[in-house]
C-alpha cells in the first residue's frame, strides 16, 4: 500500500542524507559562531594540509550555546568558536566544555586570554574603540570612551544599538572595571548623545561617521579598516582610547576556540587548536578580519595599529560570561534602543 | 451516513499521527510550568503589554490591508477584461515565492538610515530629512502585508469565479447600487474564502520569525527567539509560546465557527458565474498603473535587486560551487515533506470529515496547533525529545522533516479538508456496497475527486517549506544547509551581494510551483 511504503522511504532516505564523515575518525566537528566568510578558508587550509575532514556547521554563538546545552553528551561537536570571550565563558561556566591539554597553549597565548582551566583560548583580539571624522574632530580632545558620555558630544555620536553584543561586551568591561555608577553614567550619557543616530551594524556607524552626519561613533575596530580598505579617501581613522596611567586600557575582546566536554575527536580537534595557534594558523586566522594575533610572535596586519603601541585592558574576559546578565538588563532598564 | 463512531485502525491511525504531531506542545508545555515560576511573574510585568499590542495590531493591520489588497485585485480580475488580464491574472501570486525575511532585507536596504531611499529623498529635497524607519510597526505591516495578500487574491479570486451570478442580479433587480451590491451581497457569499484566507494571513503573520527579526519589531514569535538564543531561558520562552498557542487556537476556533456558520454547498443544477466585461482604455490604463505598482513593491523591485547584487557578486567571483548542494537539499527537504504531509494529513482529514465523531475531531484540530507553535520553540522541543529519547536519529534530516510537518502540515490539511468535503459521501458508500474495500475505494473513487485539492495542498507546502528558517537553523545535520540557511547566514553578515544568488534561486525554484497554484481553483469549504 503507497501510504507505508513513502513512510519506509522517507525513512531510507533521511538516513541516507546522515552525513556518515562524522562517524569517521580523522575529522573534526566544528560549530562556530563566527561568520563563515572568515573561518572557512581556514579551516580548507587545514583540511588541505593535514587531510583531516573538517565538518562545520555555523550560527549564533548563544544559540551554539543553548544546543551544546540542550545535546549533552550526544553533542557531535568537538570545538566551539565564537567571536566573543563571554560565550566561551557561558559554556564553561555550564560545563559543556574540557581543558585543553596541549603543552603549547601556555607557552602560545597570554594568560588573560584564556580561561582559567584552559577550556578555551583566545585566538584573535578586536578592540571596541572611536572612529572619528578627521575633518570634524580633534581626536586629541578625547582620552577615555567615558568622554563620550559628556554633554559636548549630544547629537554628535553614533553607538550600536541594544541588542550589540559589543555593547554588552564593551560595557561589561567598563563595569568591570570603573563600577556601577561609571557604567551607569556612561550608558546614560551615550543614550541622550546619540538620540536618534542608533544602528543595527558597525558598518552603518562607520558610514554615518565618513559622511559627517555624526563626528565620532563606537565600533569594533576592524570595520574601520574595512571601510578605508573600500574607500581609501573616506575621512575616517580608529581612536585608540584609556591610555593614561591610570586609566582602564583599551577595551579588547577576543575571539576564540573551546573543547567540548563531549568531545568525540579528541586528536583531531587538538590538532586543529594546534594549527590555529600556530604562527600560519594565527597569521590567517587574525588577517583575513584585521584582528590581532593572540599569540605574541605573529605581527598584525600592517595596516592596522600595531599591537605593542598600545595597552589593552586587564580585566580577565571570564568576567565577560557573569557580567552579561546584570548588563544587559541595565541596558533594557535605561531605555537603550 | 449511518455510521457508528466505533474505533476503527484508522482510528489509531490517526491517533498516532495527531500525538506525534502534539508532542512538541506537550512538552512546551511541561517545559514552561517545571522550576521557578518568579521569572514569570517578572515577564507578565514588563514584556508581555508590549508584545500582545505588537502582535495584536500587527495581525489586524495586516489582515485589513491584505483584505482590501486582495479582494480588490481579485475583483478587478475577475470581472473587468483588459489588456494584460492574463498577465495579473498569475502575476498577483507571484509574491509568495519570496520568503518573508527576503522581502524584510530588501526592504531594509533601501528604507535603512542613509540608504537609497532617504539619501534620493534628501538630495531631491536638499534637506537632512529623515525618511521613516522601517524598523517599526509600519515597516513590518508593509513587508508582511505585500508577502502575504496573494492569499487572499488567490481565495478571492476562486470565489468570485465560482460566483453564481444570480444572486447579484436579484440585488440589482430589487433596486440595490452596484456598490450596495457588492457590499451586500458579493462579499457576504465569499465569506468563506475570505475567512480561510485570514486563517493562512494571521498564523503566518503571528508565527513568522525571519521578517519581524529583520524588522527588529517585537512580536511574541520574535521575542521568544530572543529568549532562547540571546539568553538560554527556555522557560520563559515556553510560557510565551502557551500564551502564542492560546491565542491562535481562539483563531482558529472562530475561524472553524464561521465556517460552520456560512457552510454553503454547491449548489446542484447550472451556476451562471460572471464574465469580465471589456471596460474602457482609460480605465484599463488606470488598472495597469496600479496593478504595475503593486507588482514592483511586492515583487518587481525585490527580484530585480536579487538580479542586480547576483550579477555584482558573480562578476565579482563570489559565487560558490556548492549552489548545487543546497539546491538539492532545499529541493529534496520540501517535495519530502509535502508527501510525507499528505501521507499524514489524508487519514486526519479523511476521518474528520467522514465520520466527525469528537475523537476525530480532536486529532484533527490537535494537527493544527503546529502552525501557531513558534518554529524555534518547536524545533528546540524536538531537539531536546531526540537527543533524550531518539539519539540514534538525532542529527539527521528526519528530525528536520518532522519539524516541518508539524508547522506546515496545518496548512496544507486546510484544502486537503476542503476537497474532502466536496466529495459527496454516497459516491463511497456505493463503491463499498458493492464490495470495495476502504483502501480500494479511497484509492479508486475519493482520490481521483480529490486530486487537484491534494496537490494544491502539496504545492502550498513545498513552498513554504522552501522558505522555512527557524527550524533548519537549529535542526540541520552537520555540513547540511539549505538555499534559506545560506540567505540567513550572508544576510545576518550584511552582505547583499552573497545573501542574493540564494535568495534568487528560492524565487526561481518557486515559480513553478506558485504558477501551478495559480492555476488551481482554490475553493474554500
Amino acid at each position: 500500500m503507497p501510504y507505508f511504503s513513502i513512510i519506509l522511504s522517507l525513512f531510507a532516505i533521511s538516513l541516507w542524507t546522515e552525513v556518515p564523515a562524522i562517524k569517521a575518525n580523522d575529522s573534526v566537528v566544528v560549530y562556530s559562531g563566527r561568520a563563515e566568510r572568515l573561518i572557512k578558508p581556514v579551516l580548507d587550509h587545514f583540511e588541505k594540509t593535514t587531510g583531516t575532514t573538517v565538518k562545520l556547521l555555523t550560527a549564533g554563538s548563544t544559540e551554539l550555546v543553548n544546543r551544546l546545552r540542550a545535546e549533552k553528551s550526544r553533542t557531535p561537536a568537538d570545538v566551539f568558536i565564537t567571536n566573543e570571550a563571554g560565550a566561551l565563558e557561558l559554556a564553561r561556566s555550564l560545563n559543556l566544555l574540557q581543558p585543553i591539554t596541549l603543552p603549547s597553549v601556555a607557552t602560545t597565548i597570554p594568560e588573560p586570554f584564556r580561561a582559567p582551566d584552559n577550556s578555551w583560548i583566545g585566538l584573535s583580539g578586536r578592540m571596541w574603540v572611536i572612529v572619528y571624522n578627521t575633518n570634524m574632530v580633534d581626536p586629541t580632545t578625547i582620552h577615555s570612551l567615558l568622554d563620550l558620555a559628556t554633554p559636548t558630544w549630544k547629537g554628535k555620536l553614533a553607538i550600536p544599538t541594544a541588542n550589540s553584543e559589543y555593547l554588552h561586551a564593551g560595557a561589561s568591561m567598563i563595569l568591570a572595571a570603573k563600577g556601577e555608577q561609571t557604567a551607569n553614567k556612561f550608558l546614560k550619557g551615550i543614550r541622550d548623545n546619540a538620540g536618534n543616530e542608533v544602528y543595527g551594524k558597525n558598518r552603518q556607524i562607520v558610514d554615518a561617521v565618513a559622511k559627517g552626519k555624526v563626528g565620532v561613533g563606537i565600533v569594533n575596530h576592524y570595520y574601520i579598516f574595512r571601510h578605508l580598505a573600500k574607500d581609501p579617501k573616506a575621512p575616517i581613522a580608529p581612536l585608540i582610547t584609556d591610555q593614561a596611567e591610570d586609566g582602564m586600557g583599551s577595551i579588547m575582546n577576543v575571539a576564540g576556540i573551546g573543547l567540548t566536554a563531549h568531545a568525540k575527536h579528541l586528536s583531531a580537534a587538538n590538532q586543529l587548536i594546534e594549527f590555529l595557534i600556530s604562527p600560519t594558523g594565527q597569521e590567517m586566522f587574525a588577517h583575513t578580519n584585521k584582528e590581532y594575533p593572540i599569540n605574541p610572535t605573529v605581527n598584525a596586519d600592517p595596516v592596522i595599529p600595531p599591537a605593542a603601541s598600545f595597552r589593552a585592558s586587564t580585566i580577565p574576559l571570564t568576567r565577560l560570561a557573569e557580567l552579561r546578565e546584570p548588563i544587559i538588563q541595565e541596558i533594557q532598564r535605561l531605555g537603550l534602543r | 451516513m449511518v455510521r457508528q463512531s466505533h474505533l476503527t485502525p484508522l482510528s489509531f491511525l490517526g491517533m498516532s499521527i495527531a500525538a506525534l504531531l502534539t508532542f512538541p506542545l506537550l512538552y512546551v508545555t511541561y517545559s514552561a510550568f517545571t522550576g521557578d515560576l518568579s521569572q514569570a511573574g517578572n515577564l507578565w510585568n514588563t514584556r508581555l503589554p508590549e508584545l500582545l499590542t505588537n502582535t495584536i495590531s500587527l495581525a489586524l493591520g495586516v489582515s485589513l490591508a491584505t483584505l482590501t489588497l486582495g479582494i480588490s485585485t481579485a475583483w478587478i480580475i475577475t470581472r473587468h477584461q483588459f489588456w494584460g488580464r492574463a498577465f495579473w491574472d498569475w502575476g498577483f501570486v507571484l509574491p509568495l515565492a519570496i520568503p518573508s525575511f527576503v522581502l524584510a532585507y530588501v526592504y531594509t536596504y533601501l528604507l535603512d538610515r542613509a540608504g537609497p531611499v532617504e539619501q534620493s529623498w534628501q538630495w531631491l529635497t536638499s534637506s537632512d530629512a529623515h525618511i521613516p524607519s522601517p524598523y517599526s510597526f509600519t515597516g513590518a505591516l508593509v513587508v508582511m502585508t505585500l508577502n502575504t495578500f496573494p492569499y487572499v487574491y488567490l481565495l478571492a479570486r476562486a470565489a468570485f469565479q465560482n460566483f453564481n451570478l444570480s444572486f447579484e442580479e436579484a440585488a440589482q433587480a430589487t433596486g440595490a447600487t452596484r456598490w450596495e451590491t457588492f457590499w451586500r451581497v458579493s462579499l457576504p457569499l465569499i465569506r468563506p474564502a475570505l475567512v480561510a484566507s485570514m486563517f493562512l494571513v494571521v498564523l503566518y503573520v503571528v508565527s513568522d520569525f525571519g521578517a519581524v527579526s529583520l524588522l527588529r519589531f517585537q512580536t511574541f514569535t520574535y521575542a521568544i527567539y530572543q529568549q532562547i538564543t540571546g539568553r538560554f531561558d527556555y522557560q520563559s520562552a515556553a510560557l510565551l509560546s502557551l500564551i502564542l498557542v492560546g491565542f491562535a487556537l481562539v483563531f482558529v476556533f472562530a475561524e472553524r465557527w464561521f465556517r460552520k456558520q456560512s457552510r454553503f454547498y454547491q449548489t446542484s443544477g447550472r451556476v451562471r458565474t460572471a464574465t469580465p466585461k471589456p471596460c474602457s482604455l482609460a480605465r484599463g490604463l488606470t488598472i495597469n498603473l496600479l496593478f504595475l505598482m503593486i507588482f514592483t513593491a511586492a515583487f518587481g523591485l525585490p527580484v530585480f535587486l536579487l538580479l542586480q547584487w547576483t550579477l555584482t557578486a558573480w562578476t565579482n567571483g563570489e559565487i560558490g560551487t556548492s549552489f548545487g548542494t543546497y539546491i538539492g537539499n532545499s529541493v529534496m527537504l520540501s517535495a519530502v515533506t509535502a508527501t510525507a504531509a499528505l501521507a499524514l494529513g489524508t487519514p486526519l482529514a479523511y476521518l474528520a470529515s467522514r465520520i466527525p465523531s469528537k475523537l476525530h475531531l480532536a486529532c484533527l484540530q490537535g494537527a493544527y496547533i503546529g502552525y501557531v507553535l513558534p518554529g524555534p520553540v518547536a524545533a528546540l522541543a524536538l531537539l531536546m525529545l531526540f537527543t533524550d529519547m531518539i539519539p540514534f536519529l538525532y542529527g539527521t534530516v528526519f528530525v528536520l522533516i518532522l519539524a516541518y510537518l508539524i508547522h506546515y502540515l496545518p496548512a496544507g490539511l486546510q484544502a486537503m479538508e476542503s476537497a474532502l468535503q466536496q466529495v459527496n459521501p454516497n459516491l463511497e458508500e456505493a463503491a463499498r456496497n458493492l464490495g470495495a474495500k476502504g483502501i480500494r475505494t479511497f484509492a479508486q473513487i475519493t482520490f481521483p475527486l480529490v486530486r487537484k485539492g491534494f496537490s494544491a495542498a502539496w504545492l502550498l507546502m513545498f513552498l513554504l517549506c522552501m522558505k522555512e528558517l527557524p527550524a533548519t537553523l537549529l535542526l540541520r545535520p552537520i555540513g547540511f544547509d539549505t538555499l534559506a540557511v545560506r540567505i540567513w547566514l550572508e544576510a545576518s553578515e550584511e552582505l547583499y551581494q552573497l545573501a542574493a544568488p540564494p535568495a534568487l534561486l528560492i524565487v526561481m525554484l518557486s515559480i513553478p510551483a506558485v504558477f501551478l497554484l495559480s492555476k488551481k481553483n482554490w475553493q474554500a469549504g
